[in-house]
Parts: structure tokens; C-alpha cells; sequence
């Protein structure tokens, strides 16, 4: 006899709403649903009304924590489409932004996880210092959330030389705390108890699932865009694809400290090696007939954009398919064997962003009503 | 538990990473993106700020024949700044605001 617990949509582990229908036989649980579709906004739609410029705007507010990969990726796709190649310094700008943002939201991802598991004091200090990351992109692109920073054809702000001194000391600063935070992961007794071993995710349905990003990634999965497929200035750069072998909260945990370290580093180099040059390309907005495909490494993983055009200054269609997205079919043998209270932290492993993902709800027009799209029909979906 | 109470000691006497801030003020970066200002003087009327807004927050003032921001619908990218050839529309350092709907 088993019993159906609905969660959500209003949430035990996430602001957003999302539901999930879990099926349990007295502690454990047996089986899952996952209801997407709660936060849909029509933005692929609107993607199709309004020109390629202001699209950039659009795409930044999918999703706030990884706007920049957003914005970057559609432009980088628009380039694509336009067959213009950006000037190298704003490829290296975008990289540092891109780097920020992963750090960001990876400390992020630490803060909500460690309270997930009654870990408040971290939750405080992983925030603490998150600050930093927020206040080095304030002074790079002017605003502490939202970048405004890409533009199609390169970037529209600089990183000038009396901005550098400040940035690196809040690089070390982080350094130091995420060094520390690596080392706390690895001893504290209430970290370890809540993490190894829960919800663990093996390597084989890490690809049998197309898990995409630090989830795949800590089911020893050696998948990195950066790498796979590099754009922007990932090409001259030296970093290091973190992978662990467990599958477990804990290794996911660990993959993103351990990217954290390496996206330092990566912004060291970055600020080191900048080469000097323009910051933009002119483009002619009227671009003809054309497709492309665009894939960035967000800070959850794999983001794939989808661009056709057809003469005019508006796109014909954008899609946008996102990590979380990518990644939710395997929240399902996270969860299944495991018991009703590890189901927030392990929902959270999977830093799952629903603001991002919500685009693929139907709704039919004529009769009103709403029908619920497999995951099936959604992988074969086409507009 | 012992090796614990160094640190609690050392917490309690230092003072608190947090700025008290609406008593203290905190300046934000060069080239923040905040309120917009217009110089209704220096507009030409080109109409550029129109052209590049994402938001369609700007809006012409059909008495003084200048620009006006709907502050509720603008995002503070600072691209009307950007296509401004005047400079009429900057972006200031300004962000403790409400957002007023002026018709």
C-alpha cells in the first residue's frame, strides 16, 4: 500500500513553485512525478515579436542567478546566425563574467544547501562572501544582479586597469573562504551525515539520462562545454574539469567547490592575459535567412540556444532549452529508495532553476484546457 | 565544545560584517546603472533613446517636446544613455527611489 505525497507547488526546498507527486511506502519513497510548467511566461514567444537588440534584454531575464550565461549565449548565437566574429577582448570579458557568475551562484548553491540541512551558520557565511563575488561584478558591468554587459557583436563595458587591484583582492578573499569551505565539506560531521550516500545518481543513468553540468559531472561523466565545444576565450585558457566519482549530494557538492577554485584561478588568468583591442564589432541587424545553434556551460550546466532568421531585424524563433531542464529526468533515481526527508536537499543538489526552465507548458486555445506534456512528447517537441 | 569557544569569544567582540546601511550610506561602483537623469535642455530630438529602449519605457512629453521615463517599466539597462548623441540621458549613482508614473 502506498501513499501519494503532493510537494509543492508552493515549496518545502525552493521559492519557486513546482510539483512534484511523490509516492511513498511509509518513509521511503517508491516513485516520483515531476509537474513542470507552474512559472510559465511565454518567453519564446516574445522572443519572436521584438528585434535582435532587445532580445538581449529578454534573454538576460529568464533567469536572474545565470542572467549572463543567458545574455551571452543569445548573442553568441545571434553572431553565429549573422556570421561575425567578435573582437578578442570582449571574448575575455565575457569569460570573466561568465566565471563570476559561476562562482556566484555556486556560493549560492552552498548557501541554500547548507540551510536545506539545518546548517544555518554557513548558510550566513557562504552568503557573506557571495557579496564580494557581487560586488566585483558590480564594478564590472554596473549592476549588481542583472549584467547589461553583452551586446550582439561584443561587449559594451570595459575592464579598465584601476578596477584590477580591486577585483583581485576580492578574488582572494573568496579563495580563501572557498579553500575553507572544501575543507569544512570534507570533515564536518552534519555535512557528511546529511550528504554521503543520498541521492545518488550512478554513471550510468548519469548518461542514460542526459544529465547535463556538475550533476553528470560528479557521476563521473567528463562533460564540459568550455571543453566540448569551447567558445568565447575558454580556448586560451588553462583550467581543469572537475569530476567525482560518487554521484552522491556530496560530490555534487564538492564539483562545484572544487569549479569554484578553478573559476579563480580562471579569473586571474583572465585579468593577466587580457589583450588589448576593441570592444565591439558593427553589425547590420537585418540578418537573412539563416539557423544556428549556440551551447554555453552555465553554472547548472549545459544551455543551448536556437536561432532562425529570416531577413528581418526580428527573429523568426528563438529556443532556449536550459540545464535544469536538461538535467530533471534524473531527479528520479536521486529520489527513488530514498526517504521523505532527504527529499529538499536532494531536490537542491540538482541547483535546479525553474524560472529558467519554465517554457513548455500547452494550453489549448479552443477548449481551455491544460494538458500536461510528457517528458517524452517534450523531448520530441518541435514548434 | 572547547575548541569551539575561541571563536565564539572572538564573535562576539568583533563588529558585524553588516553596514547599517539606511544610517550609513553606501556608494556604489563608477558606472553603476541607477535613475536616469534627463537634461530637458540639451535634447535634440532625435529620438534615438525611443529606438533603442527594450522596455518601450520612454515616452515623448507632449508639452516640452522631451523624453520622459516610465520608471516602472524601465530596467536600468542604460542603453537610451548609450545611444544618446547628446547626452541628455545619463545614468546616475542614484538607486534609493520609488517609481512615480509622471503623465
Amino acid at each position: 500500500m502506498t501513499m501519494v505525497i503532493p510537494i509543492g507547488p508552493q515549496h518545502p526546498a525552493l521559492k519557486e513553485p513546482e510539483y512534484f507527486r511523490f509516492e511513498v511506502k511509509g518513509e521511503e519513497i517508491v516513485d516520483v512525478d515531476i509537474y513542470f510548467g507552474y512559472a510559465h511566461r511565454g518567453i519564446e514567444e516574445t522572443f519572436a515579436r521584438r528585434n535582435y537588440k532587445h532580445n538581449i534584454y529578454l534573454s538576460e531575464r529568464i533567469c536572474g542567478i545565470c542572467n549572463i550565461c543567458h545574455s551571452t549565449c543569445y548573442s553568441m548565437a545571434v553572431e553565429r546566425v549573422a556570421g561575425i566574429e567578435p573582437p578578442e577582448r570582449a571574448k575575455y570579458v565575457r569569460s570573466l563574467i561568465l566565471e563570476l557568475e559561476r562562482i556566484h551562484s555556486h556560493l549560492l548553491w552552498l548557501a541554500v544547501a547548507a540551510h536545506q540541512i539545518g546548517f544555518d551558520t554557513l548558510f550566513m557565511l557562504a552568503m557573506r562572501d557571495r557579496e564580494h563575488v557581487m560586488d566585483m561584478r558590480e564594478i564590472i558591468s554596473g549592476g549588481r544582479v542583472h549584467s547589461a554587459t553583452n551586446a550582439i557583436g561584443g561587449v559594451r563595458r570595459d575592464v579598465t586597469r584601476e578596477q584590477v587591484p580591486k577585483l583581485l583582492e576580492n578574488l582572494d578573499k573568496v579563495e580563501r573562504s572557498v579553500n575553507y569551505y572544501i575543507n569544512l565539506f570534507q570533515t564536518d560531521r552534519t555535512i557528511r551525515s546529511r550528504c554521503e550516500g543520498v541521492g545518488v545518481l550512478t554513471r550510468e543513468d548519469a548518461i542514460k539520462l542526459c544529465a547535463v553540468g556538475p550533476v553528470a559531472r560528479a557521476s563521473g561523466v567528463k562533460t564540459d562545454i568550455r571543453v566540448d565545444d569551447p567558445y568565447a576565450a575558454y580556448p586560451n585558457l588553462s583550467f581543469e574539469v572537475i569530476t567525482e566519482t560518487d554521484g552522491d549530494v556530496m560530490a555534487k557538492g564538492m564539483v562545484r567547490l572544487r569549479e569554484m577554485v578553478e573559476s579563480v584561478k580562471m579569473v586571474r588568468q583572465i585579468l593577466k592575459e587580457m589583450p588589448n583591442g576593441p570592444l565591439r564589432v558593427p553589425v547590420d541587424l537585418k540578418i537573412p535567412p539563416n539557423e544556428a545553434v549556440q551551447r554555453v556551460e552555465a553554472p547548472r550546466g549545459e544551455l543551448l540556444y536556437y536561432i532562425r532568421s529570416n531577413g528581418s531585424e526580428i527573429p523568426e524563433r528563438v529556443r532556449v532549452r536550459t540545464p535544469t531542464y536538461a538535467s530533471a529526468p534524473s531527479l528520479k533515481p536521486m529520489f527513488v529508495g530514498g526517504t521523505v526527508a532527504e527529499i529538499p536537499i536532494v531536490l537542491w543538489s540538482l541547483d535546479v532553476c525553474f524560472a529558467c526552465n519554465d517554457r513548455v507548458t500547452l494550453v489549448d486555445a479552443n477548449t481551455g484546457k491544460a494538458r500536461v506534456v510528457t517528458m517524452e512528447e517534450l523531448r520530441r517537441w518541435r514548434s | 565544545m572547547v575548541k569551539i569557544l575561541p571563536k565564539v569569544l572572538a564573535n562576539l567582540l568583533r563588529k558585524p560584517f553588516t553596514v547599517k546601511y539606511p544610517y550609513e550610506k553606501v556608494e556604489p561602483a563608477d558606472g553603476y546603472r541607477g535613475k536616469p537623469s534627463i537634461t530637458k535642455e540639451k535634447c535634440i530630438r532625435c529620438w534615438q533613446c525611443i529606438r533603442a529602449c527594450p522596455d518601450r519605457a520612454i515616452s515623448i512629453d507632449k508639452e516640452t517636446k522631451t523624453p520622459v521615463i516610465w520608471l516602472g517599466r524601465c530596467t536600468y539597462c542604460g542603453e537610451c544613455a548609450e545611444a544618446c548623441p547628446t547626452k541628455t540621458i545619463v545614468m546616475t549613482k542614484n538607486f534609493e527611489f520609488l517609481d512615480q508614473y509622471e503623465k
